[in-house]
């Protein structure tokens, strides 16, 4: 049996904008363990963002407890929580999501700026990564002049760099066309192969079959669960 | 990569606000410079032109109950004399020797010329005229139209010889070169000096030994006028040390030109300073306004920052290196640029004869007043970064 990797228990959040209230999370509970792949969709504003963040140690829920890798994430101080995002997420995001005054190869060091390793070792890590998403060639440009696709595997590239245990999405495909985006998928799949957990908000029923399984978000809930048979 | 390199490559890639920001600094910082070199440069004209602005003492006898005029001769009551040559070495040796730089004593007295009585003053004319810089000759003796005349400092003063004020040459109808009866001697014009708008205009001028046999009061001086070296000399202390050498005599201290001069660059400082103060503020609003819309800008990616393990401290740090580097090359810009304007408009602005000089010293000043201007822009703003809920900030991806 595998081990858990996420565990939600009962998790709300309600956010608070003048005087208006939202509740884009309710009562949800969820695990997902080692080595799984999981599709999170749903309409607009069903809360799958909202869902992301918090596990993403970006987002406190309003009530609720998230342990991931058995680690109860938000009784850490804010610093800590950074380390934690540092060592164990890698976040992957649609559209924007490489700082533009950066090259390729400078974006996918960020994650290795903060860590105590020399410069070389660091840049023979994001050589390796981008090579490994295909972009050893065109490391040295700014993300202003790659392609969409190409900025999307950057970001995953970044998001791989410090081997986390497990990487979050939001519609990484998003922006990209079916093409591009199937190949995206194709890597996000050859990735949780060799072990990574993944987590992945779509708007795109094909991507699902990438995927293990796949959660669907209702208004805040978890409406039905289903297991991918592929 | 590093921090460091994160900023840098941020400055570099982004050429357009960094110029912005780096041109608010250049703007306070050499304003600063400039208005702190003009005000170096006159303080130090001050100083060497101290022996232009005249006597700062004056030193007449003790007259009880004579009451003198404020400053200048038209009152002193010359037939009290107690004043003789034998003081000079006395102020020589006085505690406040040190101080003094000219000595210029004379003696002044009526005399008949013609039918006319008028005043004659025995003077040393090097010390006098050294002392008075602004006497020039109209006419030498001697020197024909367009010839140059010869600084007055330098001339020497035949016996049978004397100077006239302009406004007594007319009177006389006088021309250098011509001569003149004065109680009974004969001397020569050696020059008219020009038009000084005070007394000394309707005076005659001849070598203080040739005036006092003249008047019969020979070794005696009617006051003797004395210019210290420096502007900041104390000179109510140099007129009591000279009081105390002296107690037959009474020590007028003068303050009149150097002090105006003194109040001059007083007010030129204190605008300036007022001046720089409220460019300076405006300086610190541009980059606070620039500093923070650049933060707005960034939002997004100090929420990938976040999300990727940054700690707040990092982005602080970015923010800070950024300010950092900027504003160690709006100090250096903005302190050459402040030194050639200073040094190019200074002499307008400022009335200053001499050069101004580059002041080398305020360069690492510059660089510190444009990194505490930068810091000050961008604390707030690297603050508000920082703090930012990484949640909220990736809302704008
Ligand atoms: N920071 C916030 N402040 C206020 N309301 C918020 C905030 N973030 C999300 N919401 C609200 O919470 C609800 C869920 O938002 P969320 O972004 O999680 O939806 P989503 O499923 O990701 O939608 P989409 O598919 O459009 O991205 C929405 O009603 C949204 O308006
Ligand atoms: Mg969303």
């Amino acid at each position: 049996m595998s081990e858990i990797m996420i565990s939600l228990k009962d998790i709300n959040k309600t956010y608070k904008s003048m005087g208006d209230e939202v509740q884009a999370l309710k009562s949800v509970s969820l695990d997902i363990y080692k080595g799984e792949s999981v599709s999170v969709m749903g309409h607009s504003g069903s809360g799958k963002s909202t869902l992301l963040s918090i596990l993403g140690a970006l987002n406190p829920p309003s009530s609720g407890l998230v342990e991931i890798d058995g680690i109860d994430i938000y009784k850490l101080s804010q610093e800590r929580l950074a380390d934690f995002r540092r060592e164990y997420l890698g976040f992957v995001f649609q559209q924007f999501q490489l700082i533009p005054y950066l090259t390729a190869h400078e974006n996918v060091m960020l994650p290795l700026t903060t860590t105590k390793r020399s410069n070389r070792e660091k840049r023979e890590m994001a050589a390796q990564v981008l090579e490994r998403v295909g972009l050893k060639n065109k490391m040295n440009r700014l993300p202003n002049q790659l392609s969409g696709g190409e900025q999307e595997r950057v970001a995953i590239a970044r998001a791989i760099v410090n081997a986390p245990p497990l990487i979050l999405a939001d519609e990484p495909t998003g922006s990209l066309d079916t093409k591009t985006g199937d190949e995206i998928m194709e890597l996000f799949q050859q990735l949780n192969k060799e072990g990574l957990t993944v987590l992945m908000v779509t708007h795109n029923p094909d991507n699902t079959k990438y995927l293990g399984r796949t959660i669907v978000m209702k208004d805040g809930r978890l409406s039905d669960e289903r297991l991918n048979l592929n | 990569m590093s921090i460091f390199r994160i900023a840098l490559n941020n400055l570099k890639r982004r050429k357009m606000k960094s110029f912005f920001i780096m041109l608010g600094l250049v703007v306070g910082v050499s304003t600063v410079i400039g208005i702190i070199t003009i005000i170096r440069a006159m303080n130090a004209d001050l100083g060497d032109r101290i022996d232009e602005f005249g006597p700062n003492s004056i030193i007449l006898p003790r007259s009880e109950g004579v009451e003198m005029g404020n400053e200048m001769s038209q009152e002193i009551n010359y037939d009290v004399q107690k004043l003789t040559m034998e003081d000079i070495p006395k102020i020589l040796a006085s505690e406040v020797s040190e101080y003094i730089n000219i000595i210029s004593p004379k003696l002044i007295g009526a005399v008949d010329v013609g039918e006319q009585k008028t005043l004659i003053v025995g003077i040393e004319p090097k010390s006098e005229f050294m002392q008075k810089p602004w006497f020039s000759l109209k006419e030498q003796s001697g020197i024909k139209n367009g010839e140059k005349i010869d600084e007055l400092a330098f001339v020497e003063l035949p016996e049978t010889s004397i100077m006239i004020g302009s406004s007594a040459a007319k009177a006389f109808d006088l021309k250098s070169g011509e001569t003149i009866v004065i109680n009974e001697q004969t001397f020569s014009v050696f020059g008219v000096l020009n038009e000084t708008g005070g007394e000394e205009d309707g005076l005659i001028y001849a070598n203080l030994a040739v005036v006092q046999s003249l008047l019969n009061r020979s070794s005696e001086l009617s006051m003797i006028e004395v210019s210290a070296y420096c502007n900041a000399c104390p000179i109510e202390e140099i007129a009591m040390g000279l009081e105390k050498a002296l107690p037959n005599s009474r020590v007028i201290p003068l303050k009149r030109a150097a002090l105006f001069r003194e109040e001059t660059i007083d007010r030129f400082s204190t605008f300036g300073l007022a001046l720089s103060g409220i460019v300076l503020l405006i300086a610190v609003l541009v980059l606070f306004k620039t500093m923070l819309s650049s933060i707005n800008e960034r939002t997004r990616e100090i929420g990938i920052f976040r999300a990727i393990g940054f700690r707040k401290m990092h982005i602080v740090s970015i923010i800070f290196i950024e300010a950092g580097l900027i504003s160690l090359i709006g100090g250096i810009a903005g302190f050459l640029l402040g030194s050639i304007m200073a040094v190019y408009a200074g002499p307008y602005l400022a009335q200053i004869q001499g050069e101004i000089t580059i002041q080398v010293g305020l360069l690492l000043p510059s660089i510190l007043l444009s990194a505490i201007l930068a810091i000050i822009a961008s604390a707030y703003p690297a603050l508000k970064a920082a703090r930012l809920n990484p949640a909220e900030a990736l809302r704008f991806i």
